[in-house]
């Protein structure tokens, strides 16, 4: 079952306009760690089937927004809210329908990338057989011959694919990256990005969080602007086309040293 | 997360942790070194404390018959011959030999004397060997915790320091199911160690150990590295680097396990102070000073008997009395100075259990404390045990004396009595049939009884009990702050 279908099974619109139902929406979120406010009324929407990029500088907030989405941290005001549940209050249901993919992506180095989608599979109850995963494992272009290796030898491309096989046969219609193109080499890049484009042609909904300006101009619908923890600008992409990377780049300059 | 859910998920992370087990050699080779000290360990104690057994029982049986063949002789003689006791191991001593090994094993029983107990293995052994032997309960006590350490200090802690944490969380597994897979999977290395003891338990009860005292004896254990397991488990989830897990398990180790134990031992030794030996000893020689000399019948402290016997019998001379007077002066003195040794040795015995009780108390401390307790006591090797076998060995001693001094009193008239010396003639007739030295009772020392070691042992239960619960507890709190 292709992530499209899934997706319609689960009464998800897969339209990739901002009228569509929003899956991921920030509503008025402020969220202090450790007595510091690090988001201050964060407010956006991404619709289905849509890629958004929060795009920022270092401290801006981007991981602290992704992790508050994921409930490892608590808003003092707003919400976070999935699929019209608020995060903290559905915790696992929220939890159930994403999918995350860490900086690192950090599966089990002592296993092979067959026994990590088992184990984290096994862990979620979820029952897969040998072919399936093969499937899931095609779809992100993992080579046959390095599924059964266990992952110290990976490359972290080739550990972000079995993350996303893994994602695949979670069918999850969310997933949130965390700075996914950071360290890989720009052919990795740009494999990375077109796997992303097809989850989301597909009907997948992204939200990720990176400080590649270039990157992120490659494969969003829309980009969020982040600064100190606001959102300070907001840029889509033309229909059929991509959003502007120099005029993206500008403001994010400006905006660092504004 | 579902019931159902949540069980697969434990299960998952148990095997999972195995795998890792299984893969990192390390900790695959610190597992395989520890079962088999474990299986070693049994076998070297258990063939030991066999031998021990059979040979203190084939000591007993030869000390008697030595006895009962000695020929014609004067009853007072055969005071002074003497006999032994020895102690027989529980048979749950092949898994703790507890106080055995410190205390000496058996006693020399002779007239007008309270020996104390000889060859204490340990006692025979040099500086080296103060340790202890490789006993069951040693390995299980000390090194077992230190192998789950080795194990599994990393069991969350590297999750944390890898952030495999959090994308587990991400994925909707429960911190609690985590946590419970990784302890079910030190729970099975829990069981694993316990084998070879449940093992040489069932051994035990063919040699006639009580089966609940075996079934709360392996229980006790398995609670005892249940704590521990859940002390690793506490602590690799309080901390998020491996190096920190570690360095703070090596030190509670050294701290429940090494120190708490010497703690112990020191506070009750200056909180219930006891007079060493050699003090005894002459407090002792002191009091028996200031009573008769039981060889002479003629000490002013026997007129008092000499004139209520005269009295009784209606004679004037003590050579006219019925009964040899020297027999009932050895009796009498024997009651008197044995009343004084055994208020020195209850009042000793009474100081050893106090440091004792003291000690016991560092259990709601340190679980080692308390399962070694808990574990000597259960196995009949405990204090008390060799306390009773002191009482009865000493009941041996006074009722052979006093069995032979009843012989010098009715069989050797007084005449022959003094008259011993006088030649080859007079000294055969101051002796007395070698029949009457089958009176010597068989000596055979059981252990205390099963309900007596458990109900001794319940305060023990309770404190692996209080850091059971403290420890759930805490893994509690400490998976809330790993959300």
């Amino acid at each position: 079952m292709d992530v499209y279908v899934i997706l319609l099974h689960q009464g998800l619109s897969v339209t990739k306009n901002n009228n569509s139902k929003a899956l991921i929406e920030a509503r008025d979120l402020c969220v202090d760690i450790k007595d510091a406010t690090i988001l201050k009324n964060l407010n956006f929407k991404v619709a289905a089937g849509e890629i958004y990029a929060l795009l920022g500088g270092n401290g801006a907030g981007k991981s602290t927004t992704l992790k508050t989405f994921l409930g490892f941290n608590k808003p003092v005001s707003g919400n976070a809210v999935i699929d019209g549940q608020e995060v903290t209050s559905a915790l696992d249901s929220v939890r159930s329908k994403t999918a995350y993919l860490p900086e690192s992506a950090t599966l089990y180095p002592h296993l092979t990338a067959r026994e990590n989608v088992s184990y984290f599979l096994s862990l979620a109850d979820i029952k897969k057989t040998d072919a399936e995963i093969d499937t899931a494992f095609e779809k992100v272009a993992l080579q046959a011959n390095a599924r059964e290796r266990q992952l110290q030898t990976y490359s972290k491309g080739m550990r972000q694919k079995t993350a996303i096989a893994l994602a695949l046969l979670r069918e999850a219609p969310i997933f949130f990256l965390d700075e996914p193109t950071s360290g890989l080499d720009p052919v990795a890049i740009d494999e990375f990005n077109q796997l992303v484009s097809d989850l989301a042609a597909n009907g997948a909904t992204i939200l990720m969080v990176t400080h590649d300006v270039y990157g992120a101009c490659q494969v969003a619908d829309r980009i969020g602007l982040l600064r100190d923890g606001e959102l300070v600008g907001e840029y889509e992409a033309p229909e059929g086309g991509r959003i502007d990377t120099e005029q993206v780049h500008i403001a994010f300059a400006q905006r660092q040293t504004a | 997360m579902s019931v159902g859910m949540t069980t697969n998920a434990v299960f998952s992370v148990a095997k999972d942790e195995w795998r890792y087990w299984v893969r990192s050699k390390i900790a695959v080779s610190v597992l395989i070194i520890g079962l088999l000290l474990t299986i070693s360990s049994v076998i070297v104690t258990l063939a030991n404390m066999h031998e021990l057994s059979h040979q203190r029982s084939s000591m007993q049986n030869n000390a008697e018959e030595t006895f009962v063949d000695q020929p014609d002789r004067h009853p007072h003689r055969m005071v002074h011959y003497g006999h032994y006791a020895f102690r027989v191991p529980s048979p749950l001593s092949i898994l703790d030999p507890g106080v055995d090994a410190y205390t000496g094993n058996s006693i020399f029983l002779e007239g007008h004397r309270q020996n104390s107990a000889m060859f204490a293995d340990q006692k025979q052994g040099t500086g080296l060997t103060s340790l202890g032997s490789l006993s069951p309960a040693f390995v299980v006590q000390v090194l077992a915790p230190l192998l789950l350490i080795l194990i599994a200090y990393s069991s969350m802690s590297r999750e944390k320091e890898s952030q495999t944490l959090s994308f587990i969380l991400s994925q909707g597994t429960s911190i609690y199911a985590l946590i419970l897979g990784k302890g079910l999977a030190l729970l099975s290395v829990v069981g694993l160690i316990l084998v070879p003891l449940a093992i040489a338990g069932m051994y035990a009860v063919t040699q006639g150990e009580s089966g609940i005292v075996v079934v709360g004896f392996l229980l006790a254990y398995f609670f005892y590295l249940l704590v521990w397991a859940l002390i690793v488990l506490l602590f690799s989830s309080l901390f998020s680097k491996n190096s920190e897990s570690f360095t703070a398990l090596a030190f509670v180790w050294i701290l429940l396990c090494i120190a708490m134990p010497r703690i112990a031992s020191t506070t009750a030794a200056t909180v219930s102070p006891s007079s060493g030996k050699l003090e005894t000893d002459f407090a002792v020689l002191a009091e028996l000073r200031t009573l008769g000399d039981g060889h002479n019948a003629n000490d002013p402290a026997f007129a008092k008997l000499k004139a209520s016997l005269l009295e009784k019998y209606n004679v004037d001379k003590v050579e006219d009395l019925p009964v040899n007077f020297r027999g009932m002066v050895a009796s009498a003195s024997e009651e008197e100075l044995t009343h004084v040794l055994n208020r020195f040795a209850e009042q000793s015995m009474q100081d050893e259990l106090a440091q004792t009780q003291i000690s016991r108390y560092f259990g709601w401390l340190s679980p080692m404390v308390a399962i070694r307790s808990l574990s000597m006591i259960s196995a009949g090797s405990s204090i008390e045990t060799h306390h009773r076998f002191l009482r009865e060995a000493e009941e041996l001693r006074y009722s052979f004396v006093q069995s032979l001094n009843k012989v010098h009193v009715e069989q050797l008239s007084y005449i022959d009595d003094i008259n011993r010396s006088k030649g080859e003639e007079a000294w055969k007739k101051a002796r007395v049939s070698a029949d009457n030295w089958q009176m010597i009772q068989d000596f055979t020392f059981e252990t205390d009884a099963a309900e007596t070691r458990l109900n001794r042992s319940i305060p023990s239960f309770l404190q692996l009990a209080l850091w059971l619960g403290i420890l759930a507890f805490g893994i509690r709190l400490a998976g809330r702050q790993s959300l």
